[in-house]
């Protein structure tokens, strides 16, 4: 009975061309639209590392004093200091820690087979591999005695690797950041993310690093920050030392915990330490306050989605809503048009519900062109948002799970639309068309 | 004169079809003219003068890695080679690119850290004295400040004691006061008014409160990485840009020349999403307004095939061709004021809500009025041409089929 309803379907879509591709370009332009925004709102919300984003937490410690006011939502800085930073990476903790910072180099092999280029460099400790899912492809991670030594070693990326070395396999090569020469040790596969989740001070969509350098190399070789560094009391820094001893936020601190106990616990670590710190003066307030939040809490935290995006997702739909009033009036009209031959279709015994049913199947029809058409039109549309910013290539994009969205949007809205239509033209009695026939 | 009862009557026999039309009217006047609105609030953002010529200046970044030179000598060296290609108005090492979204701010004080004293958050800039020549922003009073003013930062011993500052900022710092010739402080730092500038706006664009406060320091400090600010005769930027990255490396081989750009494009990175956001909402509406022009233009056409026998039988009657116009116009008036009306109310409810939510300004009756006349305008233009076919139905076939 299906396919009879479709051959049915198509037979009606070719009696009135000009009706139903107004329909289906109607449906298509709404879906286009929706999807265009609804695509870029779902890449910007997605999240960037599914398997563990529950597991991984970002670290806050309310530093500053009271009466200090912070502009983030809650009033706890973004950062932390260095001096929290180094004592919670290494405290005598069994959880995965990373603490990070943003810097950067002139890259070099101190000869003239490559032309030095600058390149932004993510400075930190070893679990941060296998806490953010970085698999090596060649080498390893540096060892713990080396990040302890702050050994001039390097991790890079294997893209960076074939421009270094021309081969994918760097590991043992040399290479120079400004002056200092690093070893090759581990090479891993590139880090593609749409949102730099671990650290959104600088650009949200930014790429992530491609050269990781261990955190201990920061104090040894004065490695300053490319990212933001904030501080909420007058400090007078003269030397790199002052930097690390002062109440300023530069580092970015993760730690992964694998369940509600562990959590708890480190909740609990976290409480005794700024009770430790309170004794040297530090940690001023009354109530000792931290904050560990998940990747997902972390991205709305920052609103990693910004308003704009929203108010798009919202108008497209009322603009969607404005071509489903649109079709189920072209529908409303096409299909009373059709009411005298639904009318013999009643008399010769085929019931209200399989009237209904035909009805439906066909605006089902015109929602699947419609969805289809519909995500070239968002294909448009994304490229358009492509040409226009530069970072925005791999957020406007569709995933699978987008284009399969399209049609289905298309569809149910299309349904929705032709319930009543559908209802007043397997209601009507054919009586009153028999008569005029 | 208009019929209204008879044709009202009538609507009341089809309803659905006139109520779809009424929803279409009403949100689309509702997003038309929220969206107008923020379109316009955009395009006053994008468009705001900045003080700046920006397509006669450039930037570019310098990240050195040799190790054998002095910094400051090197951007003394560097300065004057720049200065000294031809088309070239001044060059200066800025510690911050205008209008890039990077920077440095910091409150400036009435008295001296720790001692409690209003505070005004500005962006600063550290420059030499070609800074406000480069920069090219109008000084509208005071002086620049000299050469021996001018810090060169080596160990952070010294720290300027003048400064320029903009307006916007003095206005805050002293609202019943002329700023010129007073003392602020960064910090524990005193530093003296010499000069103020006029129009200039900062690394930021988007935080309203900063981005007209700014500060000139004469400090040089030069880190391994540094920007330069250039700027060039009309006409003659792209013809410099193309030769700086050979110039640096003649003047000092081991470093990166970097990000070179003109301060249009730089702004137009920091604006881009803001552009791309009113550009999204520019197809929106043009869209929208289309397909409820031709849902207008549907409907009409179909109640005119449904009444064709009924046309035919009033001309038929005497009735003359505009009457038959006026007739579907008429009818076509009475529920788009309908939906006018609902639209208007959605288009505020709308607004507001938007505004609580987000960072979007109330919108203004204006736009609200604007786009329903404009609505009104294209549903009438919609329905004429269908009107016109329906006057056009000879009397004869109402005759002919009964």
């Amino acid at each position: 009975m299906f396919s009879h309803y479709i051959d049915l379907g198509w037979r009606s879509f070719k009696r009135t061309p000009l009706v139903s591709l107004l329909m289906v370009l109607a449906i298509a332009v709404g879906i286009g639209i929706t999807m265009t925004s609804l695509s870029v709102y779902h890449m910007m919300s997605m999240d960037p590392i599914p398997d563990k984003s529950d597991k991984l937490f970002a670290v806050q410690l309310q530093t500053i004093d009271e009466g200090q006011t912070w502009w983030s939502p809650d009033n706890l800085p973004y950062q932390l200091t260095y001096k929290d930073t180094e004592s919670l990476l290494k405290s005598d903790l069994p959880y995965k820690r990373a603490a990070l910072m943003a810097t950067g180099f002139s890259v070099h092999l101190n000869s003239d087979k490559v032309k030095p280029f600058l390149e932004e460099t993510r400075v930190t400790s070893r679990d941060a591999f296998s806490m953010f899912n970085l698999p090596f492809i060649h080498g390893d991670v540096w060892s713990q005695e080396q990040e302890d030594s702050a050994a001039p070693v390097t991790v890079i990326s294997s893209s960076l690797s074939k421009k270094l070395f021309g081969s994918e396999n760097g590991v043992g090569q040399t290479l120079y950041l400004d002056d200092l020469s690093v070893q090759v040790v581990g090479v891993i596969k590139d880090w593609q993310l749409h949102v730099k989740y671990y650290d959104l001070n600088n650009g949200s969509f930014n790429e992530p690093e491609q050269i990781f350098i261990p955190f201990s190399l920061i104090k040894a070789h004065e490695i300053n920050t490319w990212g933001n560094t904030n501080g909420w009391k007058h400090e007078p820094v003269k030397v790199f030392n002052d930097k690390l001893q002062s109440e300023k936020f530069w580092l970015q601190f993760w730690v992964e915990l694998n369940n509600e106990t562990e959590k708890r616990a480190f909740e609990g670590y976290l409480a005794n330490y700024i009770a430790e710190e309170k004794k040297t003066g530090r940690f001023t307030r009354e109530q000792a306050e931290y904050k560990l939040r998940d990747v997902n809490e972390w991205i709305s935290y920052w609103e990693v989605v910004n308003e704009d995006n929203k108010i798009m997702v919202a108008l497209s739909f009322m603009f969607l809503a404005v071509c489903l009033a649109n079709i189920l009036g072209l529908l409303l009209a096409k299909f009373l048009r059709r009411a005298p031959e639904v009318g013999v279709r009643r008399a010769l015994g085929a019931s209200k519900r399989q009237v209904f049913f035909q009805h439906i199947v066909e605006v089902g029809m015109l929602g699947l062109f419609g969805g289809v058409i519909g995500i070239i039109v968002a294909q448009l549309g994304l490229f358009g948002i492509r040409q226009s910013l530069s970072y925005y290539d791999s957020l406007a994009n569709m995933d699978i799970s987008m284009l399969m969205t399209a049609p289905i949007i298309a569809i149910l809205a299309c349904i929705i639309a032709g319930l009543y239509p559908a209802w007043v033209v397997c209601n009507t009695t054919p009586a009153t068309y028999l008569k005029t026939q | 004169m208009l019929e209204i009862k008879p044709i009202f009557n009538a609507l009341l026999r089809s309803k659905v079809g006139a109520v779809l039309l009424l929803i279409q009217i009403a949100i689309t006047t509702a997003i038309v003219s929220n969206a107008a609105f923020i379109i316009k609030d955009r395009l006053d953002y994008l468009n705001q003068p900045t003080g700046y010529e920006e397509e006669n200046i450039f930037k570019f970044n310098v990240m050195t890695f040799g190790t054998d030179l002095d910094l400051i000598q090197q951007v003394e060296l560097d300065e004057a080679s720049i200065r000294a290609l031809p088309g070239v108005v001044d060059a200066v090492q800025i510690s911050a690119i205008p209008l890039s979204g990077g920077g440095s701010s910091t409150g400036f004080r009435l008295k001296p850290v720790p001692e409690k004293s209003k505070s005004i958050n500005a962006s600063y800039f550290e420059t030499d004295e070609h800074g406000l020549n480069t920069l090219g922003v109008e000084l509208i009073a005071g002086r620049n400040f000299n050469q021996d003013e001018v810090i060169l930062n080596r160990d952070y011993s010294q720290f300027p004691k003048v400064a320029l500052a903009t307006k916007a900022l003095l206005d805050e710092l002293f609202p019943d006061e002329e700023g010129l010739g007073k003392v602020i402080y960064m910090g524990d730092q005193p530093l003296k008014i010499v000069g103020v500038i006029g129009m200039m706006k900062g690394p930021w664009l988007k935080l309203e409160e900063r981005k007209d406060r700014s500060v000139i320091l004469p400090m040089v400090d030069p880190g391994k990485l540094h920007q330069f600010l250039v700027r060039t005769e009309p006409g003659q930027r792209a013809h410099v840009m193309k030769q700086i990255e050979a110039l640096m490396h003649d003047n000092y081989a081991k470093r990166v020349i970097q990000d070179l750009t003109g301060l249009d494009e730089k702004k137009a990175d920091y604006v881009a999403e803001d552009r791309l956001m009113m550009r999204m909402l520019v197809v929106l509406i043009s869209v929208l307004v289309l397909v409820t022009a031709l849902g207008i233009f549907g409907l009409t056409l179909f109640n005119i095939n449904k009444r064709t026998k009924q046309i035919g039988t009033r001309r038929a009657l005497g009735a003359r061709k505009s009457t038959i116009i006026q007739y579907f116009v008429v009818e076509n008036g009475i529920i788009c004021i309908a939906g006018l009306i609902l639209g208007v109310c959605g288009a505020v409810l709308l607004g507001q809500q938007l505004m609580t939510h987000y960072s979007v300004p109330l919108l203004s009756n204006w736009y609200i009025a604007t786009t329903a006349l404009l609505v009104f305008a294209m549903s009438i233009l919609a329905v004429i041409g269908p009107a016109r076919r329906a006057a056009n139905i000879a009397p004869s076939i109402a005759t002919r089929t009964i």
